[in-house]
């Protein structure tokens, strides 16, 4: 039995959570049993995650590749669950099951009838299993297929509140979002016609003998991998969408999208650039140089933006926007502590900016308030969602001893070993920005008077997801070990190819 | 009464098309086609039934359970199939690995477990179909 899990893992940590999605909508009547499912499954896949994670830890990073259906590369579909995608599952299961937690008892209110509200589950579950595949695939075509399944259980999440505002945004979304699918569709072509493969590895290996002959065509792969990923990560000039889409979406929603969906893309986006391109293509094509000036712009915008909003969820969208900043910077330097900081840094941020999602849901469900000046005072009445709240600000900030000052230190070590100062400046800068837009709202939940009015507290589930959020945050900053270790031999391993 | 001519070609009409995608989808691994086209067609039959007969006459045949089942299920009997390769200490998703008879290739029985796999992604594709076209009937607007 042991042995059949051991050999198939990469192929469960996948399927496990599909496989729930499609039960769910049979019991679509039974709320409590819904719930209780998707937090089994969910509770599942957080050990096969961390099975993997130990396996790939004992094998120093060595991947474990698994060929479905028995055809191996370059004819079958080929997972490669290295320690990239192993960090990468550990921490979308991870967050999925406390977002779930925070999910029990509260989404009738935001979701609507049991049936709406099964169904919404069903997406959860859905957008994980293709983000988990997103981080084991070695396959192209793969690659789209589950970005595809993933943006379209993002329009439905997106769209599951009864709200105008929330179906606008859904449909702002799907139309963005369809055109960088089909950017994406249209660079693996490319890559199809001259290679001939669809295998990363192997399209790699004849990309390396053939993309003197067809330079233009690599530069269009290059320019549609960039903007098609880049609009469905939100990346400055192509976010529009985003804050609109993560502000209407019910917390639990937003959380996800936020703190997990977002990323999944930026790793689809790595694994091509460095798994299949290389790093001596990067070079030639001035990619790197894209990635600093595009990452540096959306740092700065995205902070400035944020500052403007007055919407508390408005504005952790677009904070989201601008931490995306720093993962694509980080992709640009290419040694290892740029890119193991820019994988701490998106493990990082997806813990952050869950928590403070549902946090945030929590006080405005509570108060009845999306305003940050309604929130006044709040910090006395909720006290342990405040706390989480400011455990994730601070974490995002980067001060020392939590998850965010560790990405954030090796994004500014990796920068300085690639000899770019301006970026470093921008770093901090972001920091600073970050600090401003962030601690105005700590300091009216705690330190305004307090209006009398009833607060709703949020039941023990929800709290016990904040409390267990919040300490990751503080557990990431003083003991990253295992985390780390999983980046660093995940950049070790990306930067193989030259 | 009015409808007359267009019922009765119906009801001898449709029964043949259900049966035509059931056909589409088993022939899915020889000819082409397949489980999706099939199930389309199936689906359609369904559809065409209820814009004829009108809309509750087609609820009563169809119940809204009937749909909810075969849609989840016929996605889970995908992955039913393919753990079948792992039962067997295949990879996931393994045909002919897991010892399964192929058969002989052009026969109907040829296809090993997509043959099964179809049957499944058919009879799902026709339940979304169907419930596609039922929600966008019923929508208030």
């Amino acid at each position: 039995m042991m042995t059949v899990i051991t050999d198939n893992l990469p192929v469960f940590v996948v399927i496990a959570p599909l496989f729930v999605a499609f039960i769910l909508p049979t019991f679509a009547r039974r709320l409590r049993l819904v719930e209780g499912l998707v937090i089994i499954a969910n509770t599942l896949w957080i050990a096969g995650a961390a099975y993997l994670a130990s396996i790939v830890l004992s094998q120093n990073g060595i991947p474990i590749t698994y060929a479905l259906g028995g055809w191996q590369a370059p004819w079958g579909i080929e997972l490669k669950a290295g320690s990239l995608g192993a960090l990468f599952i550990l921490i979308i299961a991870g967050v999925s099951l406390m977002v779930s937690f925070f999910a029990r008892n509260n989404l009738t209110e935001e979701v609507g009838s049991y049936e709406r509200v099964a169904r919404f589950y069903v997406l959860i579950l859905l957008l994980g299993g293709a983000l988990a595949g997103m981080a084991v695939t070695n396959d192209l075509f793969n690659v789209y297929v589950l970005v595809e399944i993933a943006t379209l259980s993002c329009c439905g999440m997106v769209s599951a509140r009864k709200h105008a505002r929330a179906a606008e945004a859904a449909f702002t979304y799907l139309i963005l979002a369809t055109l960088g699918s089909i950017l994406v569709m249209g660079g693996i072509g490319f890559i199809y016609i001259i290679t001939g493969h669809l295998n990363m590895a192997f399209a790699s290996q004849e990309l390396g003998r053939v993309w003197q002959n067809s330079p233009h065509v690599v530069w269009m792969a290059f320019s549609f991998f960039l903007v098609g990923f880049g609009v469905k990560a939100a990346v400055f000039p192509l976010h529009v969408w985003l804050p609109d889409a993560h502000s209407t979406a019910p917390a639990p929603a937003s959380a996800i999208l936020s703190g997990l969906a977002v990323k999944g893309y930026l790793i689809c986006l790595l694994k091509i650039l460095y798994n299949v391109f290389g790093q001596t293509l990067m070079q030639q094509y001035a990619v790197q140089r894209i990635l600093v000036i595009v990452g540096t712009l959306t740092i700065m915008a995205g902070s400035i933006l944020a500052l403007t909003q007055d919407e508390l969820k408005r504005r952790l969208a677009f904070s989201t926007v601008a931490q995306v900043g720093y993962i694509f910077f980080g992709f640009s330097l290419i040694n290892t502590k740029g890119l193991s900081g820019a994988l701490f840094y998106l493990v990082s941020h997806a813990v952050i900016k869950s928590t403070l999602f549902l946090a945030a849901g929590a006080m405005i469900s509570a108060t009845g308030e999306g305003k940050i000046s309604g929130l006044a005072g709040i910090g006395r009445k909720m006290p342990i969602t405040v706390a989480a709240f400011t455990v994730a600000s601070l974490g995002l900030i980067g001060i020392p001893l939590f998850s965010g000052f560790i990405g954030k230190w090796y994004l500014l070590l990796g920068s300085m070993e690639a000899g770019s100062v301006i970026p470093a400046v921008v770093i901090i800068a972001g920091s600073v920005l970050c600090a401003a837009y962030l601690l105005p709202v700590i300091r009216v939940a705690y330190f305004e008077p307090t209006p009398e009015v009833d607060v709703k507290d949020p039941g023990l589930s929800q709290k016990v997801a904040l409390i267990v959020l919040a300490a990751a945050v503080v557990i990431l900053g003083i003991l990253p070990g295992p985390f780390m270790e999983l980046a660093n031999m995940a950049a070790t391993e990306l930067l193989v190819l030259k | 009464m009015r409808d007359f001519i267009l019922k009765q070609v119906a009801s001898i009409i449709l029964p043949f098309v259900c049966i035509y995608g059931f056909y589409v989808i088993l022939h899915g691994a020889v000819s082409p086609g397949g489980s999706f086209a099939g199930g389309i067609i199936v689906g359609l039959s369904f559809i065409a039934f209820s814009t004829v007969y009108g809309i509750e006459k087609c609820r009563a045949k169809l119940p809204e359970k009937a749909l909810v089942w075969t849609e989840s299920f016929g996605t889970l009997w995908y992955g039913i199939m393919g753990m079948a390769g792992i039962i067997k200490g295949a990879p996931f998703l393994a045909n002919k690995l897991a010892g399964i008879d192929v058969g002989v290739p052009g026969k109907l029985i040829s296809g090993g477990l997509i043959s099964f796999i179809g049957i499944g992604v058919g009879i799902r594709v026709a339940s979304t179909i169907i419930t596609l076209f039922f929600t966008m009937m019923e929508e208030e607007l």
